[in-house]
């Protein structure tokens, strides 16, 4: 039922075409405060951004949306069996690591390469699976275009090949609460602490 | 010289002949277009369906009648999410592009998203990789512009030169086959998947690429070696992001037919 509740505040708020307002259900008190205070984007967030993306939970929404909690963005896709396995077990890091005054205040998103299978569907049982928290956790399915664009404004390289998988660069991004990059791990396998600590810098 | 160039494209047996492309652009018909890099298991020739191109790069003076529509695009005007500090730097303002004679010279200091959102205004889009390599690699004599050696060596001998400061008004080149001009020799063009070129550093030997950073095919090679211009258009593009904007990169539209 609340999950039903949640998909039509949701579509209510993209059929209303709300880019500051947000569903009640979303917003926390400190979120409304700042999107008060501050109704436009500022120059480099991404939540300028117009694409609207398919959830995991079966709604619609904007990445305005996400704004007022840092987030932590990755680009993937489910039926990757190479590096996003261990792209989303450092995501998991990440979240683990986090200092218990920011547990729950932190968003993680991921977003898919492949806009031709990763239906919420199937985000939603690969979320199942990876055992991610569907609280803090978004995966969001968009359309080749936005995904390009996404990609390209992360600095996110990829390509579908032959098969249908995706040759991609493996880069986690953490976004300040206005949707700015503030910092960005390349690779695999690193150290998450200077990510903890780009995320701490954003709320502090 | 360019309605002379659109006789000859809609001469072709293409089969869409009759289908006279719009003012200013070409039709460039369906045919193959082999990757410089790809992936082991990946076919070796990627189909390219026929599309419309522009003739030559988007001009100053065109530039500016989108922006004076769009406000959002004006220098002053613009995100730095969407463009970077350098944005329409040698234009003397808003809506000044400076000498008279720029005019015709191909719009300069344009990131990816502004080109995308100009294209967009004109009801085209930016053209893909495959798109405009498939086009590029047409000589003046020949659409397999690659067997033409001289043809070759001129876009050697291009890319050997530093880029003008002063860009020469487009079009000032003989057309290609398909009756397009400026692939070669005025400026780098933006693509629509500029960030599918998956080249980091020196990919010419082995893959080279860092494995670390990618998944899947971080083998995929190249499979010309001979060609470095195609090679460093690749890294041209592989070493972009989509706010930048460079005083030798322009772009032009494409569309469906």
């Amino acid at each position: 039922m609340k999950t039903l509740f949640l998909i039509f505040a949701l579509q209510v708020a993209f059929l209303a075409g709300a880019g500051e307002r947000k569903p009640a259900c979303c917003v926390t008190n400190r979120e409304t405060a700042s999107a008060v205070n501050s109704p436009a984007f500022t120059d480099k967030s991404l939540y300028q951004l117009d694409s609207v993306w398919n959830s995991a939970d079966g709604g619609k929404l904007k990445l305005a949306e996400l704004k007022g909690k840092p987030q932590v963005v990755t680009m993937f896709f489910a039926r990757c069996e190479l590096a996003c396995p261990v792209l989303v077990h450092d995501v998991k890091r990440i979240e683990a690591a986090l200092p218990s005054e920011l547990r729950g205040k932190v968003g993680f998103v991921l977003v898919s390469f492949d806009s031709e299978r990763d239906t919420p569907e199937v985000l939603r049982s690969y979320r199942e699976r990876q055992e991610l928290n569907a609280a803090t956790w978004t995966l969001l399915q968009g359309k080749p275009d936005d995904v390009l664009e996404l990609g390209a404004l992360l600095g996110i390289k990829f390509k579908k090949d032959a098969q249908g998988q995706f040759a991609h660069s493996n880069v986690i991004t953490v976004l300040d609460p206005a949707g700015e990059i503030v910092y960005q791990l390349n690779g695999l396998n690193l150290d998450v602490a200077p990510a903890i600590s780009a995320i701490q810098k954003t709320v502090n | 010289m360019i309605g002379l160039a659109l006789t000859t494209v809609a001469g072709q047996g293409t089969g869409l002949a009759e289908l006279a492309p719009p003012p200013g652009m070409a039709l460039v018909p369906s045919g193959r277009y082999e990757p410089l890099f790809r992936g082991e298991k990946d076919p070796k020739e990627v189909a390219v369906e026929a599309f419309l191109l522009d003739v030559a790069p988007v001009t100053n003076a065109e530039y500016l009648e989108f922006v004076k529509a769009n406000p959002k695009w004006r220098r002053s005007e613009v995100k730095r999410l969407f463009a970077d500090e350098n944005y329409l730097k040698s234009w003397a303002d808003d809506l000044d592009f400076g000498a008279a004679n720029r005019s015709n010279a191909p719009v300069v200091h344009v990131s990816w998203f502004a080109a995308k959102a100009y294209c967009a205004w004109k009801g085209k889009r930016l053209p893909t990789t495959a798109e405009w390599e498939y086009a590029a690699a047409a000589s003046p004599s020949r659409a397999d512009g690659g067997k033409d050696t001289q043809f070759k060596q001129q876009i050697l001998a291009w890319y050997a030169q530093p880029s003008v400061s002063n860009l020469p008004p487009v079009a000032s080149n003989a057309a290609n086959f398909f009756g397009v001009h400026d692939l070669h020799g005025l400026v780098w063009e933006w693509v629509a998947d500029f960030n599918t070129a998956m080249v980091t550093g020196d990919a010419r030997g082995d893959t080279g690429l860092e494995r670390k950073l990618f998944c899947g095919s971080g083998s995929e090679g190249t499979n010309d070696r001979e060609n470095y211009p195609a090679y460093m258009r690749y890294a041209f593009r592989s070493s972009l992001k989509a706010a930048y904007t460079v005083h030798n990169l322009g772009f032009r539209g494409a569309k469906d037919l």
